[in-house]
């Protein structure tokens, strides 16, 4: 009884700290924001903002990502290769 | 492992939609929620479920895994070709040479969507051959 009121105690006091913490508005209103806002449909031609983004302003990063893809699927054929 | 005529047939009915679905999240990257990347792994997810349903053979003689590690790497030596491009066209690097401000009918933004299709590819490449990998090992 004593354990079962401390867990549930425990997921109360979480539930309300992330209700605290992460709910409303959010609060970051930056110059950089702002611009990808403005500019971002005109500048790449996508409507996607998160696309004009990863693709127009950061394709590097997308390149980036790609690489560690390949690297993890390397990294997993050469483990699997030689275990057998 | 024991499975049921319902995961058999389902499976068999929705992975050529998840195929589909995965096409369309690849080519409305620009529009719409979705992406190469999105795309390119719910593409990866019909083949594991392909291959829960049929074993790991059968989605392995549908997408044979030497042709997903060449369609990966060449993918993959595609996106940098793209990106030289932009060097040679004196925009730098990864640069979007193709876009003036005037939207193409169907593919809208060239260089964004060949970005996204390579990217789905090779994503989807390189999902679909972690999980063939290891599901060959069961």
């Amino acid at each position: 009884m004593g354990a079962r009121a401390v867990e549930i105690a425990a997921v109360l006091a979480v539930a309300i700290f992330l209700v605290l913490a992460l709910g409303g508005e959010h609060p970051t209103e930056t110059p950089v924001r702002a611009y990808v806002v403005e500019h971002g449909e005109e500048q790449t031609g996508a409507a996607n903002l998160v696309t004009s983004v990863y693709l127009g302003y950061r394709a590097f990063d997308t390149l980036g990502e790609t690489i560690v893809l390949l690297l993890a699927v390397s990294g997993v054929v050469l483990f699997v290769e030689h275990r057998q | 492992m024991r499975k049921t005529d319902i995961l058999d047939v389902v499976s068999r009915k929705l992975a050529p939609f998840m195929f589909l679905f995965g096409l369309y999240l690849v080519s409305h990257g620009d529009l719409s929620p979705g992406g190469g990347f999105q795309g390119g792994v719910v593409i990866a997810s019909g083949v594991i479920l392909l291959a829960m349903a049929k074993g790991s053979a059968a989605a392995a003689a549908l997408l044979p895994v030497r042709k997903l590690a060449v369609t990966e790497a060449v993918a993959f030596g595609l996106i940098l070709a793209v990106g030289l491009a932009g060097v040679l066209m004196g925009a730098g690097f990864l640069a979007d040479v193709l876009y003036d401000g005037t939207l193409l009918p169907i593919v809208r933004t060239p260089f964004v969507f060949i970005l996204n299709l390579l990217i789905g590819l090779k994503v989807g490449a390189g999902a679909s051959l972690i999980c063939l990998h290891l599901f060959a090992q069961e």
